[in-house]
């Protein structure tokens, strides 16, 4: 029994990094109401990115590395903007689609030709620290990552409640036409979401990195499949659902890891996805939907 | 009238001096999650050719010195792109391909050669195949036109294990931890390490699986701290070996003695976790315990690839292409490149040795390789020679 508690303890709290991206990816939906595939992938790069505060400064702390993927994640987050999605048709969904396919494997290889595909250690703060009570186990890097979920919901539910460009942001992702006749600029109001999203998605990176030791171009795809696994099952466009689907696809997986192997973990997690997307569609957040 | 000629004369020679090329091509992973190993291997044979054309390249059989061109094409350590890969350069002018990085490319791509040679009723590739990396035990039996050199982890293994046992007897129990989901790092845990540790006297008490990609091992390393075993041995490649070890020591697993695979005898592995890494000791058939190591490590870091045992078997792969070529007399005319394919063919297939950077390298007549190997353990983020049965 305490294998099965820990397992999930430690799935649950792993979930929290797949939380990080979901919430990413769900973010943009909610808004333009479109997919960007090269989100985790952009994640990736930013905590590269973080990775040169440490050629400026050798043995940085691990903050000012974090803080460095944060800065850099927000342009990446407006690069992927301006070259996926402002000058491409949005009435076209197929269009931005594969124009952040095409992003992701971009900036999968810029980050393999730049460090020649060899991964790179990844500073991260308490990962030398174990809560223990008796044989009982949790890490405290990871109930950091969990944390930062939990602030980054807040965060982003502030912003979009109690602010004008939440405000704005509501309105673009309800009525765009109406919103550009109230004065609502829609470029400006797109762009910003997708700095704001970066901005999580290079700190998502940076914590990611830091929680498995280790940043590698292999995260890339893994990333970007179980942020989309997470999205679909919290709901598209809720960010709450984003967070409570991260921690049950990372409990669930290395539960079904303990008890029926690796090699059949990941069929479980799309059994999941696919009984969700069966049964409940709308995800976790939304209201039930009926067949067709 | 003199200019003239002379102009002309010189353009002709002009002309004979840029055809004089002979043509090889790589081919490896170099996307996807081994990528470094292809990047690796193209960096060592351009390289070695770069070595080889500045020495005045390869005699052939006129008399006439050509220079070596490479190509490396990629696979993306997949088995479909790999035929396809194969087939393209069989549409090319190269003599010879020197690949693939993966077992699971080099399996299948191994069965469209033609199985015998001079088999009229087979339509199979006759494509002389070199290979530098994918190490699976066995494969080069598939067809006559497959050759490796790459080492045989079954002799290096069962050397360690004995050498580990008479040097530690104290040491009982080896556990297991296997990458499951790649060729090599599966069978060298099942059929290589795993049989040979008991042949040496260990009990093995089990193991634990993870995937290539993975990135949480708090279950396999709680299973393996259950276990308790005097030597764990992990059986994969870089990106999770390095996760596991930090595994490892967040759970304060700490194992007397870490047994590592060939292919993480690495700069990668240093690269990722040299902390969580030191004291890991690997059979490896290439460390710089030479002149012509370190010369061959440095040229090859000159073209941006790191030198280990899998890359420097690239570069060897070259120098090896080249005295066949010249022993065989190749024509290097356009109109002969199916006869000098055979001629490399033939002459890979009559080599009982070479001469590799540690050592001399014995060759068998199922195309397979001998390596000389050292044992090497991570030291303050350095592989050093722990041990040098030579």
């Amino acid at each position: 029994m305490l294998d099965f508690f820990q397992t999930l303890s430690d799935g649950v709290l792993f979930g929290a990094t797949y939380a990080l991206i979901g919430i990413g990816f769900t973010l943009v939906f909610g808004v333009m109401h479109k997919i960007n595939m090269a989100y985790a992938a952009a994640s990736v790069g930013g905590a590269y990115a973080g990775l040169l505060v440490l050629k400026v400064m050798a043995g940085a702390p691990a903050w000012l590395v974090f803080l460095g993927a944060f800065v850099a994640g927000g342009l990446l987050g407006w690069m992927v903007y301006v070259a996926c999605f402002h000058f491409i048709p949005l009435s076209s969904p197929l269009a931005t689609l594969m124009s952040t396919v095409g992003m992701l494997l971009l900036i999968d290889e810029v980050i393999v030709h730049v460090t020649a595909g060899m991964p790179q250690g990844y500073p991260a703060m308490f990962d030398d620290v174990m809560l223990r009570a008796g044989e009982f186990s949790m890490r405290g890097d990871l109930l950091l990552v969990f944390g930062v979920s939990v602030l980054a919901m807040v965060g982003l539910l502030l912003l979009l409640y109690r602010t004008r460009l939440g405000l704005a942001t509501r309105a673009v992702s309800q009525q765009p036409v109406a919103a550009q006749l109230c004065g609502i600029r829609l470029v400006r109001v797109n762009a910003l979401t997708f700095v704001v999203t970066g901005l999580l998605g290079g700190l998502a990176g940076a914590l990611i990195g830091a929680s498995v030791g280790t940043l590698s171009p292999l995260l890339t795809v893994p990333l970007t499949v179980k942020g989309l696994i997470v999205t679909v099952i919290g709901g598209l466009g809720s960010i709450p659902g984003a967070i409570v689907a991260g921690l049950l696809v990372g409990g669930f997986e290395n539960v079904l890891q303990l008890y029926r192997g690796v090699t059949e973990r990941d069929l479980y997690v799309m059994l999941l996805l696919f009984a969700f997307l069966v049964f409940r569609p709308g995800g976790i957040f939304t209201a039930k939907g009926g067949r067709d | 009238m003199k200019t003239l000629a002379l102009a002309v004369s010189l353009a002709l020679a002009a002309g004979v001096a840029h055809a004089q090329t002979i043509k090889i091509a790589g081919f490896g992973a170099k996307s996807g999650v081994v990528r470094s190993f292809g990047i690796n291997s193209e960096a060592a044979m351009l390289a070695a050719a770069d070595n080889i054309n500045k020495s005045g390249g390869v005699k052939l059989a006129d008399g006439s010195k050509a220079k070596i061109e490479v190509e490396f094409l990629d696979d993306r350590c997949d088995a479909a792109e790999g035929i396809s890969v194969i087939r393209r350069i069989a549409g090319t002018n190269a003599v010879v391909a020197v690949g693939p990085t993966c077992s699971n490319v080099a399996e299948p791509l191994f069965g469209i050669l033609q199985k015998k040679v001079g088999d009229a009723g087979d339509s199979g590739l006759q494509m002389p195949v070199f290979t530098d990396v994918a190490i699976k035990v066995g494969l080069a039996k598939i067809s006559e036109w497959a050759f490796r050199n790459v080492p045989n982890e079954m002799t290096m293994y069962n050397s360690l294990f004995y050498w580990l046992h008479t040097r530690h007897p104290e040491l009982k129990s080896v556990y297991g931890g296997v990458e499951e989901d790649f060729a090599h790092s599966r069978a060298t845990w099942y059929v290589v390490m795993k049989p040979r540790a008991e042949a040496s006297g260990f009990d093995v008490v089990g193991n634990t699986k993870w995937l290539l990609a993975d990135t949480n091992f708090a279950t396999q390393v709680r299973e393996m701290k259950k276990a308790n075993a005097d030597i764990v041995a992990v059986s994969a490649h870089p990106f999770s070996t390095c996760g596991v070890l930090k595994e490892m020591q967040r759970q304060g697993v700490k194992p007397k003695l870490l047994v590592g695979l060939t292919s993480s005898s690495s700069l990668e592995t240093l690269q990722g976790c040299a902390k969580q890494a030191e004291g890991i000791i690997i059979p490896t058939s290439f460390a710089p315990i030479n002149k012509e190591a370190i010369f061959a490590a440095k040229t090859t870091a000159k073209f941006k690839g790191a030198a280990d045992l899998h890359s420097m078997a690239a570069w060897e792969n070259m120098f090896i292409l080249k005295n066949v070529m010249e022993s065989e007399g190749l024509s290097g005319k356009p109109g002969d490149l199916q006869s000098d394919r055979r001629k490399i063919r033939d002459g890979l297939a009559k080599l009982k040795t070479t001469n590799g950077l540690i050592g001399v390298t014995k060759r068998d007549a199922e195309g397979e390789a001998d390596k000389p190997y050292v044992f090497v353990h991570a030291k303050k983020g350095e592989w050093k020679v722990l041990h040098n049965p030579l």
